[in-house]
């Protein structure tokens, strides 16, 4: 599955994006009026476009030029929020982490350079600018049900199928700590520190520096010899 | 430094014990209201209100903040923030949310397969 943010030009007769309708795809929303600033917050917005959000993506076309827009699935949207404090962005606006499969850390863009071309699959954020502050509610909400719309595909796999991890590690967009052959070696990933596949010590670590504690293991002395299986730190 | 507690990363749960992620979803449905600190995949940790979590473990935060602000000084705040459950690493919470007694027992539930 391709991540991250694309290039869009497939516009039907009526201007609006061609979507896959054959998939289910449908749209939901469109916003007119909506600037966009892809990668660094310095980069200047592009000029104002219409924003699509369908079932499945986020499509972003241009209203000046029809051989200029961009489309992200939901899939790829790792967080969004809804931005508002000037500090973050002058602007009211939305704003997106976009999942790249590269290591997406491209931020070092002085003014200068930030008008140069993106390499769009690099693009790691996205900030929508609607012209009409009031609407960034609707679209955030939107946004929300676009994701829930479009979990992870879920593997069928149970038990030791190292899907998991290597779910944990394509996902990860950093790339100096992981590389892919981790994935082949679960031993060293996050939740088998010890080499230990059982679910349950993978399921909750605890770390404990709490009085609290305590009372809870006296509680359970002697009630259930099988929790020390679950909580290993009890024994 | 009180308690931290950890509940590892929602796509290992649903991949792995597949009703496992009912058992967290039932648990961070009690906590909306408090403060928690989302961990995610990508190093980014946010701070914030739980507002709401969904079936696959999406978090909702309110009046949420960056904790490393120097490292992501254009997020120092944004108002409501949704993070996408298979991103989240871990989340943190606070100590006095979390109830022993009633994970323990849910855990076990979930061990024996029911």
């Amino acid at each position: 599955m391709a991540v991250g943010l694309k290039q869009f030009t497939n516009r039907g007769h009526d201007g609006q994006p061609a979507l896959d309708s054959e998939n289910g795809e449908e749209l939901m929303h469109v916003q007119p009026g909506v600037s966009i600033v892809l990668g660094h917050r310095n980069r200047a917005p592009e000029s104002p476009g219409t924003l699509y959000l369908s079932t499945k993506r986020v499509v972003w076309l241009s209203d000046a030029d029809i051989a200029k827009g961009y489309a992200v699935d939901f899939l790829s949207i790792t967080l969004h929020a809804l931005s508002r404090d000037p500090e973050s962005y002058p602007s009211p606006c939305i704003y997106a982490q976009i999942e790249t499969e590269a290591d997406e850390d491209d931020s070092e863009c002085s003014d200068s350079e930030c008008n140069e071309p993106l390499d769009l699959s690099l693009v790691g954020e996205m900030r929508l600018i609607p012209s009409d502050p009031r609407q960034l509610e609707i679209l955030f909400e939107i946004f929300c049900e676009g994701a829930e719309l479009n979990p992870e595909p879920i593997t069928e796999d149970g038990g030791n199928n190292p899907a998991f991890s290597t779910d944990l590690f394509t996902e990860s967009s950093e790339g100096e700590d992981f590389d892919g052959d981790l994935s082949q070696n679960p031993a060293t990933s996050i939740g088998h520190s010890n080499g230990d596949h059982d679910l349950a010590r993978s399921v909750l670590e605890l770390q404990i520096n709490d009085q609290r504690f305590e009372d809870a293991e006296e509680m359970e002395h002697g009630s259930d010899g099988g929790h020390s299986e679950l909580f290993p730190f009890l024994s | 430094m009180g308690l931290s507690f950890y509940i590892y990363e929602r796509s290992k749960l649903g991949g792995v014990i597949g009703g496992g992620l009912q058992l967290f979803f039932s648990y961070f449905k009690d906590l909306v209201g408090r403060e928690v600190t989302v961990e995610l995949k990508n190093d980014l940790a946010i701070r914030g209100t739980l507002h709401s979590v969904d079936q696959y473990l999406n978090i909702k935060l309110e009046n949420t903040r960056v904790v490393d602000q120097d490292k992501y000084p254009h997020m120092l705040s944004v108002r409501n923030c949704f993070i996408r459950g298979s991103v989240v690493r871990y989340v943190q919470l606070p100590p006095e949310a979390v109830d022993i007694e009633l994970l323990h027992d849910a855990t076990r539930r979930e061990a024996r397969g029911g």
